[in-house]
C-alpha cells in the first residue's frame, strides 16, 4: 500500500512514524513544502529568545526518515489532487500516485490586509525560515499584531533581545480566545510590568516605511518602529482540500475516524475543523497535544484498526518571565450561546488568581495565574469526569472520611473549592 | 522497544507525613536534604487527618509528552516519564496538564522533575526504603498493581457476601 502524507508537521509525522512502527510493508512518502527535517512549531519563540539552540527545536533527524524508510520530498508544495486517477501534483509538476493520503498540511498564517503588510521589515513566527529571518534581523524596536499565544512568546522573546515591544490587539484584552478578561488584564499589567507595552482595542491601519518599517499606524496612535511581527492566528489551508471536492467548512470536515468526504483521503493536525471532547460541539483547537492524537487516529485507521477520535480539547499556557499562567476549556464568552446556568468560581491572593467556569454546578472552563495553576490538572479532570461540584459539596464530609484512595482527586477538588476551610 | 513497567502505589491510610521519603528523594537526586528539591509531595489536609503522597505516576499514555512545546518529557526505558533538563524551557505546562499535578518544580533552576523510580540503582527507589515501615509507598512491576489493587476488591466482596 501507497500512503502519500501530504505536510511535515507533527500530524503528519505521527502518522509516518506510528504506521511504520506497525508494518514494514507500506510505502511511505512524506511531502513537504520546507526543506527540513520535522520541527516544533512551538519552541520557535524560544529559538527567537536565544532560550534554545537551533538543533533543539527539531523533533526528528533527516536520518530517522531514512532509517525508517520513509521517503520525504522536498520543496514541493502540492497543488492539487485528483481523488479519480488517485494522484497529487505539486507546483513543480511532480505527479505521485498513491492508495491512501493524508492531509497534514496544517494551516496558514493569517495575514490581515493592512496596508504595507508587503513590507520587508514585517516578520512571521509560524515557520522555521520566517523565524530565521527575524532571529538575524537587526532592529530595536517592535511592534507585534495580534496576541494570541504566539503574539506573546514572540513579543517576551524580542524582549529578551533587547527590543523595545509594543503588542497591539483589535479586541478588548489580550489573549482573547483563551482567557477572560479579569484574568487577562491582570496579565496585561504583568506585561507591562515586564516593560512590554500593550495597547488593546486598537486597530492597525497601515504600516510605513518603503524599504524597511519606519512606523506603525493605528486608529489611537502612530508607533515609530523598524520591526514587525504579524501573529494575527492561524488560518486552517483548505483550498487544497477543495480542488479535490472535499467538504470544508471552517476546516476540512472530517468523521470520527478522521476520513474526509472523499474515500481514502484522511485528514488530521492544523487544517482539520473537529468536536470538542467535552461539549460535543464543532470547534477548532489547532493546538499540538490535539494534532498528535489526530496522527495516532489516522494511523490506526489505515493500518485497520478501527480506531475513533473522541474530539479536540483545548488547554493553553501562558508564559512570559516570571508569570505563569494557564487556561483550559470554555471562557465564559464561550458559554454565552449554551443552555443552562453558568457560576463563575473566584480566588485570589496577591498576584495569584482562580477562575473556574461552572455550568449546571459542572466545571466546563478554567483559567489560573501563578501558584493557582499548578493544580489546575485537578480541574480539567473533573471537567472529563463531569463532576457535580454541589453534589461534591454536599457529600464532602462522607468522602473525606473514607480517606479512599480513588477518592483522592475529589478531596483535593475539594479544598481547591475550599469546602475543607 | 520493550518497556519495563514500574509503577508506585501509594496510600494515603497509611501515611503520616513523616517526609522520609522526601529526605530521601532529595538526597538521591540532589545530594543534599531539601524537601523543595523532592520528586515526591506531601499534602497535608489537617482539618480532615489525611496525608497525600503526590508523585508522577508514570502514565501510559502520558499528557505532559504532548504538550511540552520543547519535547523535554520523555518516557525512560522503565516506564518513568522524565523531563530532559537540557532543553526544558520551565514553562510548566507539564504541571498544569497534569492530572494529579506530579511533576514539581526545581525552585533554583525553575524546571520540571519528575520521579524516575531511581533507575540507575538496584536496590529500587529510595522512598520506597525509607517508607519500608509504614508500607504508604510500594513499588509494583508490570501489571502487578492492578492486579494487586483488584485483588484487594475481591477481598471487600468476599466480607460482604460470605
Amino acid at each position: 500500500m501507497k500512503i502519500i502524507i501530504i505536510g511535515n508537521g507533527i500530524a503528519g509525522n505521527q502518522v509516518a512514524f506510528t504506521l511504520r512502527q506497525q508494518s514494514r510493508e507500506n510505502e511511505i512518502c512524506i511531502i513537504s513544502a520546507e526543506n527540513v527535517p520535522e520541527y516544533d512549531p512551538c519552541s520557535l519563540p524560544y529559538f527567537l529568545g536565544g532560550d534554545v539552540e537551533k538543533k533543539d527545536i527539531f523533533r526528528k533527524k533527516i536520518e530517522d526518515y531514512a532509517q525508517h524508510n520513509i521517503k520525504l520530498v522536498f520543496n514541493n508544495k502540492v497543488v492539487s489532487i485528483d481523488p479519480e486517477a488517485k494522484s497529487v501534483t505539486t507546483d513543480k509538476g511532480l505527479e505521485i500516485g498513491y492508495d491512501k493520503l493524508v492531509l497534514a498540511h496544517g494551516g496558514d498564517l493569517f495575514i490581515p490586509p493592512i496596508e504595507g503588510i508587503g513590507n520587508p521589515g514585517v516578520f512571521s513566527c509560524k515557520q522555521l525560515l520566517e523565524t530565521e529571518k527575524l532571529f538575524s534581523h537587526n532592529g530595536s524596536c517592535a511592534v507585534v499584531i495580534g496576541s494570541g499565544a504566539i503574539g506573546i512568546e514572540v513579543a517576551e522573546a524580542l524582549k529578551k533581545k533587547g527590543y523595545q515591544v509594543y503588542i497591539i490587539e483589535l479586541l478588548d484584552w489580550i489573549l482573547p480566545a483563551l482567557f477572560d478578561e479579569p484574568t487577562a488584564k491582570r496579565l496585561e499589567t504583568a506585561m507591562e510590568g515586564y516593560g512590554i507595552h500593550v495597547c488593546t482595542g486598537e486597530k492597525v491601519l497601515r504600516i510605513k516605511g518603503d524599504n524597511g518599517v519606519t512606523s506603525v499606524v493605528t486608529d489611537k496612535q502612530e508607533i515609530k518602529c523598524d520591526t514587525v511581527v504579524v501573529a494575527t492566528g492561524v488560518v486552517p489551508g483548505t483550498l487544497l482540500a477543495k480542488t479535490a471536492g472535499i467538504e470544508t467548512g471552517r476546516g476540512i470536515q472530517v468523521n470520527q475516524k478522521m476520513e474526509t468526504s472523499v474515500q481514502d483521503i484522511y485528514a488530521c493536525g492544523d487544517c482539520v475543523e473537529t468536536i470538542d471532547a467535552c461539549t460535543g460541539e464543532a470547534a477548532m483547537f489547532q493546538l499540538k497535544h490535539n494534532a498528535i492524537e489526530q496522527g495516532l487516529i489516522v494511523a490506526k485507521n489505515i493500518s485497520g484498526e478501527n480506531a475513533e477520535y473522541l474530539g479536540a480539547h483545548a488547554f493553553a499556557r501562558a508564559h512570559f518571565f516570571k508569570t505563569h499562567a494557564a487556561t483550559f476549556g470554555k471562557t465564559i464568552r464561550g458559554t454565552e450561546c449554551l443552555l443552562g446556568q453558568t457560576e463563575i468560581f473566584e480566588k485570589e491572593s496577591g498576584k495569584d488568581y482562580l477562575r473556574v467556569v461552572l455550568l449546571d454546578g459542572r466545571v466546563i472552563g478554567g483559567q489560573a495565574i501563578g501558584k493557582y495553576a499548578d493544580t489546575i490538572g485537578l480541574l480539567m479532570s473533573a471537567m472529563w469526569r463531569k463532576d457535580d461540584i454541589n453534589l461534591l459539596k454536599r457529600k464532602w464530609k462522607n468522602i473525606v472520611q473514607s480517606k479512599k484512595a480513588d477518592k483522592l482527586p475529589q478531596i483535593r477538588l475539594g479544598h481547591i473549592f475550599g469546602f475543607g476551610s | 522497544m520493550e518497556t519495563r513497567r514500574e509503577q508506585l502505589r501509594i496510600d494515603p491510610k497509611k501515611c503520616t507525613a513523616c517526609h522520609r521519603c522526601t529526605i530521601a528523594c532529595s538526597m538521591k537526586h540532589h545530594g543534599t536534604v531539601n524537601p523543595h528539591l523532592s520528586r515526591i509531595k506531601i499534602l497535608q489536609f489537617k482539618n480532615q487527618e489525611l496525608n497525600v503522597p503526590v508523585i508522577c505516576m508514570a502514565c501510559e499514555n502520558a499528557p505532559c509528552i504532548k504538550v511540552c512545546p520543547m519535547n523535554a518529557r520523555t518516557k525512560a526505558s522503565n516506564g518513568s516519564v522524565v523531563t530532559n533538563t537540557e532543553v526544558c524551557i520551565g514553562c510548566r505546562a507539564c504541571m498544569y496538564i497534569c492530572p494529579v499535578s506530579g511533576p514539581a518544580e526545581n525552585p533554583y533552576t525553575g524546571q520540571t522533575m519528575t520521579c524516575d523510580m531511581c533507575k540507575d540503582d538496584e536496590a529500587g527507589p529510595w522512598c520506597v526504603t525509607a517508607c519500608q515501615y509504614e508500607g504508604a509507598l510500594t513499588m509494583h512491576e508490570n501489571d502487578s498493581l492492578t492486579t494487586e489493587t483488584a485483588r484487594q476488591q475481591a477481598g471487600r466482596f468476599r466480607k460482604i457476601y460470605s
